[in-house]
């Protein structure tokens, strides 16, 4: 039902969008290569500064800076709804070629909650580009070292310990931290989880109001260093590089086998065509590849994680999978 | 490098001439997009950022930090001359400032509002400068509980706004309670009052409310008194000259204002809105002729323009200090830093003192500029009001739909403000205050969701705000503000 509406507000926008406009579908050769043959839209579906903003941003600054695609890219902010209204903004550029956004676990997660009618599923993934990855966070001075004595004390009551999110229930902050302590054996049914969307979390954890913080890696270096907290755990697979990063125990390493990836990569609209499909695997690859492409994901601490479409789309299936299992059993999943 | 150093290489960066010209810059495109109705600090950082990609980080801040304040201090004139705040922060002074401009006072007004910002925004930087290190101790103290203590204060106010009934005022205050809980609740991720409309589920942005309670709503009252006799007095702009009567009058609010409003700033999550608003409420509740409040005080226009400015520079503590932005503005401006390779935070002032220090010291500067900007424009900037009624208030309408719209860029938001305007109409006809409206509407978001965060860590207990000292006292002076005045009825009643 929910698809079904989907597609009919889809195709009821495309047929407005039609008849607005001729949007030209770009240049196919005679080999059946796709070049774009007018600017190329990213769409950022939120508001400036957060993190779908600055990839959209800098992705399109390095396709432009370094010519590896000859035409403008220029970046549009659709906010809203948590990236659900600019979600629906692709989904009526049914089959552009010239269309694209930026997407990350929300993508899988909004849906899911049943804030979105559009999810993963009804767009076209070009390639992954990027990983981030979450960190649990305790004040310098908690009595906890690394993430088993913070669990071993969550096994006995899982009440006796307050975790805070930026984001509500359901969202990647919250997700991130229920996956690892699942696999660590607490009763994730049970946390005192808090969101603070105004001030962050940050705030709770320093004056010691709420105990741990569920947060992205990036966002704790500067207060690890300045001595204010400690980072029990990150959900990388390995220790990250870099001056405090490698610092951080991975969760693994502590004996619990889970891992939670904040992957950014980009869609198209539903429907786009195969050669520009192919087109943007490979301009993606070049740009991953690229000297300045590189200095940015070390300028912004993320990690390399390029997928090309197929691929892409088979990772996105096992991540909805694992999402919607660990959600049905929080009783958060919504249709 | 010791703070005296520090500030000196400060200094250097604010009084090279780069420096001043980019302050220069950063207050003069701050303060001018701050004016127009609807635009606020939000858009004028945003504009702005891709032009500093290619400065030197130092220069650059100092320009976003001057287009910050700059527009704090600027977005007063809207309010003023036509009852359209651009910003949270300046919907407080459009109770007093819009009936001083239409009493024919609009020049004297701007000026008080130019001047009270400037103290407020000095002042705050002395401040600022002095106890950074100290105040981020400050900044961290308030959780949830303090949170919820320091809105409920806020609350107490709404019997203080009404002018007349007070049931009038409540009811209007539900009201502001009622849209300000659509949107996805944070707690537990359920979307509330969205009947399934995506555009809902991040609830009513504040422009969108304010723009149509008074802009809005105030053209249609225009429209519909449009046969009345203009007695002319309303186009007067009068002069700006301040008689030492009202320099007196203003001294009072302006000093108090200048520290309680930096001290609100300080606490992230509550910034210039509220410290506005708790200026207003306190100036009215210790003034000798609280009544004159709400139609044209001098105290009642100075106290939260000081505030506001003051708690702007207050913002820049958890910011700098900290690296935690207390305000979606504050936000955006960290994402400033962060594209120029800057980490605000607790090392900040170590690894970039010419950049910490170079803030501070530019504000200084930044806010002398402000004022010398200023005052000679009001008597342009009022001109505004010489503009004939239909086209005003055409230009009123328009400038509202394009600041709601560069919000979000979203149609349905448009419809929303003309729903509001519609709603103010009809609350001004049935002489219902909006002021309680947008109180409970700005501090009702926050109170509920601390108060449910206390809830949560206390596993249901309220008694987890009797071992909070701050929260607690902040508790026990708001039920003061409430009984008072009902004890004082009651006392006088039995005298007589």
């Amino acid at each position: 039902m929910k698809k079904l509406f989907g597609t009919a507000a889809a195709s009821l926008l495309l047929v407005t969008a039609a008849g607005c406009g001729n949007s030209s579908s770009g240049a196919t050769d005679e080999d059946g290569n796709w070049t774009p043959t007018q600017p190329i839209e990213i769409t950022a579906p939120a508001g400036p500064g957060g993190g779908w903003d600055t990839t959209a941003r800098m992705v399109s600054q390095v396709f432009e800076e370094e010519e590896i695609i000859d035409q403008r890219l220029p970046v549009v902010n659709k906010a809203g709804g948590g990236g659900a209204i600019g979600w629906a903004y692709i989904a009526g550029q049914e089959e552009s070629p010239h269309h694209m956004f930026v997407g990350s676990p929300p993508l899988i997660l909004v849906p899911l909650n049943g804030q979105s009618e559009y999810s993963h599923e009804d767009f076209t993934p070009l390639a992954n580009v990027i990983a981030d990855y979450g960190a649990f966070v305790v004040k310098a001075d908690a009595e906890w070292d690394n993430l088993n004595d913070l669990f071993d004390d969550m096994k006995e009551d899982p009440q006796s310990v307050s975790i805070v999110g930026t984001s509500s229930p359901g969202s990647m902050d919250h997700m991130q931290f229920v996956k690892i302590a699942k696999a660590a054996g607490v009763d994730v049914t049970n946390l005192k989880y808090i969101s603070d969307p105004e001030s962050g979390g940050l705030t709770s954890v320093l004056n010691g109001s709420v105990d741990v913080f569920t947060t992205g890696v990036a966002e704790t270096i500067e207060q690890v260093r300045a001595g204010k907290v400690k980072v029990l755990g990150i959900t990388a697979e390995e220790r990250l590089e870099g001056e405090v990063l490698s610092d951080f125990p991975t969760a693994i390493e502590q004996g619990i086998d889970e891992t939670f990836i904040n992957w950014r990569g980009f869609f198209g609209p539903p429907g786009m065509d195969e050669a520009a499909v192919t087109y943007y695997e490979e301009k993606f690859k070049e740009l991953n590849d690229s000297e300045a492409w590189i200095e940015i994901r070390e300028k912004y601490g993320w990690g390399e994680m390029y997928m090309d479409s197929e691929e892409y789309a088979a990772f996105l299936e096992e991540e909805a999978e694992s999402m919607q299992a660990l959600l049905d059993e929080l009783g958060l999943a919504r249709e | 490098m010791d703070a005296f150093s520090g500030l000196m290489s400060g200094f250097q960066v604010a009084f090279s001439l780069e420096g001043l010209l980019f302050v220069f810059i950063g207050v003069f495109v701050g303060t001018f997009i701050g004016m127009m109705p609807g635009l606020g600090p939000i858009s004028a950082i945003a504009i702005m950022i891709p032009i500093t990609y290619s400065m030197d980080p130092s220069i650059a801040l100092v320009m976003m930090a001057g287009v910050y304040y700059g527009a704090i201090f600027g977005g007063s004139s809207s309010s003023i001359l036509l009852n359209a705040p651009g910003v949270a922060g300046t919907v407080a002074t459009a109770f007093d400032g819009y009936p001083m401009a239409k009493q024919g006072k609009a020049g004297k007004a701007l000026a008080i509002a130019a001047i009270a910002s400037f103290t407020g925004g000095t002042v705050s930087v002395v401040l600022l400068m002095l106890f950074t290190p100290l105040l981020s101790a400050v900044a961290i103290s308030f959780g949830p509980a303090e949170y919820f203590a320091l809105m409920f204060l806020g609350l107490t106010a709404i019997a203080s706004l009404a002018d007349g009934s007070a049931i009038k005022a409540f009811i209007s205050a539900t009201l502001g309670f009622m849209v300000v809980t659509i949107g996805i609740d944070a707690q537990t991720g359920t979307s509330r009052f969205t009947f399934g409309n995506p555009n809902l589920l991040e609830g009513i942005d504040f422009l969108v409310v304010a723009l149509g309670l008074f802009a809005l709503a105030e053209v249609c009252t225009l429209v519909l008194n449009r046969n009345e006799k203009d007695d002319g007095q309303s186009k007067n702009i009068g002069s700006l000259r301040l008689s030492k009567q009202d320099i007196k009058e203003m001294s009072g609010p302006v000093s108090r204002q200048s520290f309680l409003g930096f001290i609100i700033g300080v606490l992230p999550g509550a910034g210039a809105t509220i410290a506005s608003f708790i200026a207003y409420i306190t100036e009215k509740k210790i003034a000798k002729n609280p009544e004159e409040f709400g139609k044209g005080s001098i105290k009642g226009l100075a106290a939260p323009e000081t505030a506001n400015n003051a708690a702007t520079s207050g913002a820049f503590v958890p910011l700098l200090s900290l690296g935690i932005p207390g305000s979606g503005t504050t936000a955006v401006l960290l994402g400033a830093f962060l594209v120029l390779g800057v980490q605000p935070g607790p090392l900040l002032v170590q690894d970039r003192p010419e950049i910490f220090w170079g803030i501070i010291a530019s504000m200084y500067v930044g806010n002398i500029i402000l004022l010398v900007l200023n005052l000679p424009l009001i008597p342009y900037i009022s001109k505004i009001l010489k503009i004939p009624r239909p086209l005003l208030i055409s230009l009123v309408i328009i400038f509202s739909l394009i600041g709601v719209y560069a919000i979000s860029f979203n149609t349905f938001d448009l419809y929303l403000l003309l729903a509001f305007g519609v709603i103010g109409f009809f609350m001004r006809m049935f002489s219902f205050p909006a002021a309680p409206f947008i109180l409970a509407f700005i501090l009702g978001g926050m109170m509920e969701q601390s108060l449910r965060q206390t809830l949560t860590i206390s596993n249901g207990s309220f008694g987890i705000f009797l071992d909070k000292p701050i929260a607690l006292s902040l508790i026990a002076v708001g039920l003061l503000t409430i009984l008072f005045p009902l004890l004082k009825g009651r006392r006088k009643y039995k005298v007589s």
